[in-house]
């Protein structure tokens, strides 16, 4: 067995920080009582404010810090999203509550190419979506929590001499992602304990008899002398991540810096779930409530970030921002199985391009779907029904209704919208017709008409028509192009 | 040895001489009609660049004489007609041969809007042809397309008016069209080669239906 041990330090402030590209002097508060900040930005760091510290003393320090209380269930998403990212290095995972996720990477060590490389890929992955973490490894999952909270540079990844490691590191630890209660804590630290090594050289009857039993199991788990069972990670159906901004902003860079972030997650998720999606909803939420939603589309099942983000770039270039914009979210459903695309060994030229439809999708984005069209040719006598321009549809019809029999190649190029009415015939010389088309009379469309080819004096060639009905006035309605 | 045979014995390609035509860099799609190959450079249209359309009056022929090509272009996705004036006749389309379902129609509501879409889809590669009508287009819009057209290998047809002849244009190849007498009139003026003075008369029976694919 080998776990690997992730954690997220100050998991409630990366919470607030990751949608932000410059975040200023930031403090989380605990909504207690007392109301005090659990933790600090940088820049608040160095402006000497300290986790622990009461508000008004905070805020007497620096007057411009920026007070945001405590957020769980955004942590718990958080968590959960890394854990949907990071299932795409082992199928065994399981959250590791409050802070952290462990993975078995026993089985994948070998594909991934190392324990070092694993390691690197997902500080570097990570740090992509705007997050920073901790990782260390050991052969029990407790046992690798508690080194990756105490990081020591330049060690080995799983040290031969990892209990012994385990014996040097400091009491409060035991605490962490255990069920040892304070009381029991300060019952050691009373007697004069200080490292974990010191607690296992206690008689075990003893500390069994004074309340101290789970002490006794938690050390049994980290050294690996009980198994330490999890439930393993599930990622869920549907998908949906909130990001705040650091204000209500009006300009675009900023959202697309956040919304980068969201799609990140969001793909790390369908890697998870080996899947793709066609569409998902990207909605700006307003300062004062409302809310503007943006659906993205793709032709095909996609998980390319830098597909989505593009598409997203086309999106947001477009829209009116009527009021200012307080945070985004990222919404995706019915992931679909991606088809996996073949490479052909000797280089295909039509795959050296982009994906046709990316394309597709890009114009789309940009100047809306009623803009990309594609043609149709319908069984019909009236002219002006044969052709049909409908918005491209990205999921065709098996069966479109092509007329079945052969089209007549006498028949113009460009068809008019609206036939024009000639004020002078006598100009055009008739070269073939009439060919009559009377139809469409039993739905009120009455059509009465004898086509000709004729020819202008500066010979362009028309499709003209005579309406039999009196006035019996010339048309064009078409150009032989 | 004078100085015309030691020209002569140069590998060719290595020195243009301005009597003759060029030789055309990447590939060349043959135009379909005989007559008018034998006056473009490396016998067709060029594989990418722009290719200017100049008429005034439709309908003499102007989109026949394509319709070779665009019957060719099955090893790509898309064919793009971006701007039509008018609405193209699918029945007309499909009895010439073109694959209705590769024709992509693109219509912006603005020229700035139309001369991007004229762009991408022309860098993606993945459009055998572009057929755009952009009334108003500058030279800085033209130098753009022109970049695009060679970057994604694909021709650029452009229908303009026939007074833009006037107007400089970076694209190799100008054709003016014209109808007269039954006949399609092109007369060349820009390519790679030395000037033209006589004009390619395709009659209309040929390019209805003698060199068409449908056949």
């Amino acid at each position: 067995m080998r776990w690997l041990a992730l954690i997220l330090p100050d998991l409630a402030l990366q919470t607030h920080l990751r949608g932000i590209a410059e975040p200023g002097a930031i403090a989380i508060t605990d909504p207690g009582p007392p109301v005090r900040v659990l933790a600090v930005s940088h820049a608040a760091r160095l402006a000497g404010i300290q986790p622990g510290h009461s508000v008004p003393a905070a805020l007497a320090m620096l007057p411009g810090l920026q007070l945001r209380p405590r957020d769980r269930m955004a942590e718990q998403a958080l968590l959960q999203e890394v854990a949907c990212w990071a299932s795409a290095y082992t199928p065994r995972l399981s959250l590791d509550p409050p802070d952290g996720i462990v993975l078995d990477i026993a089985a994948t060590l070998k594909l991934f190419g190392g324990a070092d490389a694993i390691e690197q890929t997902l500080h570097e992955g990570l740090r992509h979506q705007g997050l920073r973490i901790a990782t260390a490894q050991a052969p029990t999952p407790l046992a690798a929590r508690w080194l990756a909270r105490c990081p020591t540079p330049h060690r080995p990844h799983v040290p031969a001499d990892w209990q012994a490691r385990l014996d040097a590191l400091p009491l409060d630890l035991l605490a962490d992602g255990s069920d040892v209660s304070p009381a029991s804590l300060a019952l050691l630290a009373d007697i004069g304990l200080r490292t974990m090594g010191e607690v296992r050289t206690l008689p075990r009857a003893g500390l069994a008899r004074r309340q101290a039993s789970a002490v006794i199991q938690t050390l049994a788990r980290a050294y690996g002398e009980t198994p330490d069972l999890r439930t393993e990670f599930v990622p869920p159906p549907s998908y949906r991540s909130h990001l705040p901004l650091s204000w209500p902003t009006i300009q675009i860079d900023p959202l697309l810096f956040a919304s980068r972030r969201l799609i990140a997650g969001l793909c790390s998720w369908l890697t998870a779930r080996h899947a793709g999606i066609d569409h998902c909803r990207l909605t700006l939420i307003h300062e004062r409530g409302g809310e503007q939603a943006i659906d993205i589309l793709t032709g095909t099942p996609s998980r390319n970030e830098a597909q989505l983000n593009l598409l997203v770039r086309e999106h947001l270039g477009r829209i009116e921002l009527s009021q200012a914009i307080d945070s985004l979210a990222i919404e995706a459903r019915e992931p679909r199985p991606l088809t996996q695309h073949v490479d052909d060994l000797f280089g295909d030229p039509a795959s050296t391009g982009e994906h046709a439809s990316m394309l597709v999708d890009r114009l789309r984005a940009r100047l809306g779907r009623e803009s990309v069209r594609q043609l149709r040719s319908l069984s019909d006598h009236r002219p002006e029904r044969a052709s049909q321009h409908t918005p491209l549809d990205p999921r065709p019809a098996e069966s479109a209704p092509a007329s079945p029999q052969r089209p007549r190649n006498d028949r113009p190029l460009w068809l008019l919208p609206q036939a024009h009415l000639i004020t002078d015939p006598t100009r055009l010389r008739l070269l073939r017709g009439p060919e009559r088309i009377e139809t469409g009379w039993w739905e009120g469309e009455d059509v009465r008409r004898d086509y000709y080819l004729a020819e202008t004096p500066d010979a362009a060639r028309w499709w003209i028509f005579q309406e039999l009905d009196p006035p019996q006035a010339w048309f064009v309605h078409g150009y032989f192009a | 040895m004078s100085t015309a045979t030691a020209l002569a014995t140069l590998p060719p390609g290595l020195v243009w001489q301005a009597r003759q035509l060029a030789q055309q860099q990447g590939p060349v799609l043959p135009t379909g009609h005989a007559a008018l190959d034998a006056e473009l450079p490396g016998g067709g249209w060029p594989g990418a660049g722009i290719i200017e359309l100049l008429h005034d009056h439709p309908g003499i022929g102007e989109l026949s004489l394509l319709l070779p090509v665009l019957c060719q272009g099955a090893s790509r996705r898309w064919q793009a007609w971006i701007c039509p004036p008018w609405q193209p006749y699918a029945p007309a389309l499909q009895a010439a041969g073109i694959d209705l379902d590769a024709v992509l129609l693109i219509t912006p509501d603005n020229p700035a809007a139309a001369l991007w879409a004229c762009r991408q889809t022309l860098a993606s590669g993945n459009c055998s042809a572009v057929l755009a009508w952009l009334p108003r287009i500058d030279n800085t819009g033209l130098r753009r397309l022109q970049l695009a057209s060679e970057d994604g290998a694909t021709p650029l047809f452009l229908f303009r008016s026939r007074n833009s002849a006037r107007q400089p244009s970076p694209a190799p190849l100008r054709l003016a069209l014209s109808g007269a007498n039954g006949q399609l009139r092109i007369d060349i003026v820009k390519r790679r080669g030395p000037l033209s003075h006589r004009p390619v008369l395709l009659p209309y029976a040929s390019l209805m239906h003698g060199s068409s694919c449908a056949g």
